[in-house]
């Protein structure tokens, strides 16, 4: 008989300690920048200016510095938005994945509206019916699956994950057909292209000397702030915080089970259409590329910042700040291909990710007598 | 040193988790030929020390010694060598593969294929220590008490010479544990070694040569069991005196509070679960539910905390009909359930949330101002406060998950919550489902004193003889049949088992139906007075 002993093993951690959270963070942090040092070097490019134009996104030696906070801001927002939404559904262990469709079909419903009305309405009236379009769709569009899982028990993570490609086409479909009832398309233009929204659906900034900030900013601040109370001491909060930890539980208490993941569904996929409302809106057209992934880096986001509310927040800046930075700096380094910046990306967050794993677990050599479960 | 007499011997193991010291410079010394029981309360590192011999854990400290060999047990391809083999609490069984192909399946010299005269060598085990078994039956289609046994010789198919059973009599009826003691018997006689892990005390008595006792990962005695008797082995267990009597206060009866007719439900594969039954609670008495495992006790709870449709019959609580009710419904009403399943969190607890949150549970919607979309947190930590000064729960404080609890503090968390609703009728099912003396105690004086305060109690319970001592009535479900309602003080256990496993049927005695009152709410006709 042979004997197979692995030399090391996985333990799980008793306990969790915020400064070695952070600690590690750091660690992980500074490894991937070393590896992507590596790369840039091997580019034969300027490691230290590259990374410094990156994290400071452009502002130094910028003529115009406010571009780039404004340029930061609109990959912040729909990223925060998108985040909170998603965590939403994890709270109750609804595996929502379908980020990225219910951000197209909201980004649809508030172009539709905005073609349809052209210059009639007045900006805020403009703007709030985009919004409860976008977000009325793309509920619905993601209650969908909800409702499914709820009445026959279909798996929520393959049906949100494939209902992305359907609004994807459908959006492709709207792209490249030329119909007199397409109101999407450019008028003017011989081959399909995008309108430009009309101008009173723009979203309004407020002026601060040359800086404009965007209203969407203060759209995603005072919903993060909402989050905070309406998980922690709503009564909904609390249902879906008893759904999440115990159907069972939930169903002994007498909660409607059903009712409650179908209405949280539906909020959470309807955030994510008003926030692909807001980026209509700030972009002034529809595109087949117009998540920029959101959907995903959104399930990122909500995962390394544990469904935290303020967590997400934080989180989603400074992955804003890789985004951005990256395709920043990546524009004035030629020898840099523009998907170097994702390539680092994938990198940080891989790396990051593979940290979290070490929070929760430690690897201990066998042969060391140390524990492996807890009291039987 | 040591002499050939012992089959294992231990000495001064120490072994600790984290911080916890789960085990404290532990001395065993089982001798060839003897069954030795291992008797101690919930954590006091009984399982964790045979874990030990087993090779699923190693010791911080401390040698083990083997027909006089000091070893290092590093696996448990190790202990199997060494002779030593443990039939666990959980059993580790494939559900879709004959008994045969379950104990062979470990079997690294018997080659890649399956031979055709596997089932004789598994037969020629079973006759030699008694064992009833058909090889070829699928575990799947098997009692608990089967499955057992499987465990058994397979562990004597690889050769073991020690034999560790932990807790292996409490998925058992007492026939059923009668058997094994017989087999246990038999394997002593030829020259088998075994120890047993258990905390029933009558159990110790009837088996075992001489009782190891343990306290909170210490050693405490080593008692001969013809020299002691079950008085001084609760004090070594638990450390001072206890009274072992449950008190059984006379109330006087109300009404019935419940009455349940010709009750039919289906389980969750759509089989009948519990099959047209009868039986009523009166204020200030606690009947008994008494039945193997999964014989719809499960299905029945869930029926009357309106959890589960029924196929047909009738559940009038005083007088109104509370058939199709919803759980909130019959939360209204009074009737309270509490069911502990075997990982003991799975329903009527969230384990992640606090304690406070978890008192919030039936209430949320009601406590402060009514309409308000805010939970309101202050009265449930009030009211989290109030349930752990009255019943003594252990915890840091009320924000503490329920999952980092012990058992009996979880319980005692769901049964307060339960009785601080005022309920007129709780149904509890295992409410000391793995719970040491102490805190079953606790448990059932909490019972009492509601039993006293005119609540009517339906008990699910394991332990015979705590039902015994406890209920007032004593109803036995075989197959989802009632087997029949008995006053608990005029029954014998082996009545109760008789019933249990249908041998007996007194559901139609002297032409009385049982469980139907002679002063029911139900008025003859089948139409209930609404």
């Amino acid at each position: 008989m042979h004997k197979r002993n692995a030399a090391f093993r996985i333990v799980k951690r008793s306990e969790y300690s915020v400064q070695r959270m952070i600690l590690y963070y750091i660690i992980a942090i500074l490894l991937a920048f070393g590896i992507g040092g590596i790369l840039l070097a091997a580019l034969k490019v300027d490691v230290i200016r590259f990374y410094k134009e990156m994290l400071t996104i452009g502002m130094l030696d910028n003529a115009y510095p406010y571009r780039s906070v404004e340029g930061l801001i609109k990959v912040f927002v729909p990223l925060v938005l998108v985040s909170l939404a998603l965590s939403l559904a994890y709270r109750m262990k609804f595996w929502n994945v379908g980020g990225e469709g219910q951000f197209i079909v909201g980004a649809l419903g508030a172009a539709w509206v905005a073609m349809l009305f052209g210059e009639r309405l007045s900006t805020p009236v403009m703007l709030l019916l985009m919004i409860l379009a976008g977000g009325l769709f793309a509920g619905l569009f993601g209650v969908f699956t909800a409702v499914l899982k709820v009445r026959f028990g279909t798996n929520e993570t393959l049906l949100t994950l494939m209902c992305n490609y359907i609004a994807l086409y459908v959006l492709k479909y709207f792209g490249e057909t030329k119909t007199g009832w397409n109101l999407f398309l450019s008028k003017d233009s011989a081959r399909p292209k995008f309108e430009k929204i009309p101008q009173n659906a723009f979203m309004p900034t407020i002026q601060m000397g040359r800086f404009s900030l965007n209203i969407s900013l203060l759209l995603a601040i005072v919903f993060t702030v909402f989050m905070i109370f309406y998980l922690n001491k709503s009564k909904q909060g609390y249902e879906i915080s008893v759904v999440g930890d115990s159907v069972n539980t939930a169903k002994y208490a007498g909660m409607k089970v059903g009712r409650i993941i179908i209405r949280t569904v539906f909020l959470s996929a309807m955030v994510i259409g008003v926030a692909g409302a807001c980026h209509v809106s700030t972009s002034h057209t529809l595109s087949t590329s117009i998540t920029n992934n959101v959907g995903w880096t959104g399930v990122i986001v909500a995962w390394l910042a544990k469904l935290n509310p303020i967590g997400i927040l934080v989180t989603s800046f400074l992955i804003s700040v890789l985004q951005y930075g990256t395709s920043v700096a990546n524009a004035n380094f030629t020898a840099v291909d523009a998907n170097f910046a994702n390539l680092l990306q994938g990198i940080i967050l891989f790396i990051i990710l593979a940290v979290d794993f070490l929070l929760k677990f430690k690897i201990v050599r066998t042969g060391k007598t140390n524990n492996n479960k807890e009291v039987a | 040193m040591a002499t050939d007499s012992y089959a294992i011997e231990l000495r001064n193991i120490t072994k600790t988790f984290g911080k916890v010291v789960a085990n404290k410079g532990i001395h065993l010394k089982l001798r060839k030929g003897e069954i030795l029981s291992l008797l101690g309360e919930n954590g006091s590192g009984k399982t964790t020390l045979m874990n030990m011999l087993s090779g699923i854990y190693k010791p911080d400290e401390g040698q083990i010694i083997v027909d006089g060999q000091e070893v290092s047990i590093q696996s448990p391809e190790d202990a199997k060598r060494l002779g030593i083999g443990m039939v666990h609490q959980h059993f580790k069984l494939v559900d879709v593969f004959s008994a045969a192909d379950n104990i062979l399946m470990g079997d690294e010299n018997a080659g890649m294929l399956l031979r055709r005269n596997r089932y004789e060598k598994i037969e020629q085990i079973a006759k030699r220590f008694g064992f009833e078994i058909d090889p070829k039956k699928k575990v799947c289609n098997m009692s608990v008490s089967e499955k057992q046994t499987i465990e058994i010789i397979k562990v004597l198919y690889y050769g073991a010479k020690t034999i560790i059973l932990d807790e292996p009599t409490a998925v058992l009826t007492v026939q059923e544990i009668a058997k094994l003691f017989r087999i246990l018997r038999k394997m002593k006689e030829q020259g088998h070694s075994i120890i047993i892990i258990t905390h029933k005390l009558n159990e110790v008595m009837d088996i075992s040569d001489r009782v190891m006792i343990m306290r909170k990962g210490e050693y405490i005695d080593t008692v001969l069991a013809g020299e002691t008797n079950e008085q001084q082995l609760t004090e070594l267990m638990v450390g001072r005196k206890v009274s072992l009597d449950i008190a059984r206060p006379v109330v006087e009866h109300t009404k019935p509070l419940l009455e349940i007719r010709d009750l039919t439900i289906r389980n969750d594969e759509g089989a009948v679960a519990i099959d047209k039954i009868n039986f009523y609670i009166r204020g200030g008495e606690i009947l008994g539910v008494a039945g193997i495992a999964g014989c719809g006790q499960k299905e029945l709870c869930e029926a009357i905390a309106g959890l589960r449709p029924i196929e047909s019959g009738m559940m009038i609580h005083k007088g109104d009909n509370i058939v199709g009710l919803s759980p909130q419904a019959i939360i209204e009403k009074g009737i309270a359930m509490s069911f502990i399943p075997e990982d003991r969190l799975g329903m009527g607890l969230a384990p992640s949330l606090s304690i406070t949150d978890n008192m919030l549970l039936k209430r949320y919607q009601k406590t402060g101002k009514p309409h308000s979309p805010f939970v309101d947190r202050k009265a449930g930590r009030q009211f989290a406060q109030q349930v752990i000064d009255e019943l003594q729960v252990v915890t840091p404080s009320t924000e503490t998950p329920v999952r980092l609890l012990s058992g009996g503090n979880v319980q005692k968390v769901l049964l307060g919550r339960e009785i601080a609703t005022g309920p007129n009728v709780i149904v509890t099912a295992y409410p000391v489902r793995g719970l040491d003396v102490n805190s079953s105690y606790a448990i059932y004086d909490i019972l009492n004193k509601q039993k006293q305060d005119g609540v009517g109690i339906l008990f699910v319970g394991e332990d015979l003889d705590v039902m015994m001592a406890l209920c007032d009535k004593i109803m036995v479900i075989c197959h989802g049949r009632l087997m029949g309602v008995v006053h608990a003080h005029k029954v014998t256990k082996e009545e109760l088992g008789l019933m249990m496993t249908g041998a007996m049927d007194i559901s139609e005695l002297n032409g009385k139906t049982a469980g139907i009152a002679k002063d029911s709410n139900i008025q003859e006709g089948g139409e209930e007075n609404a």
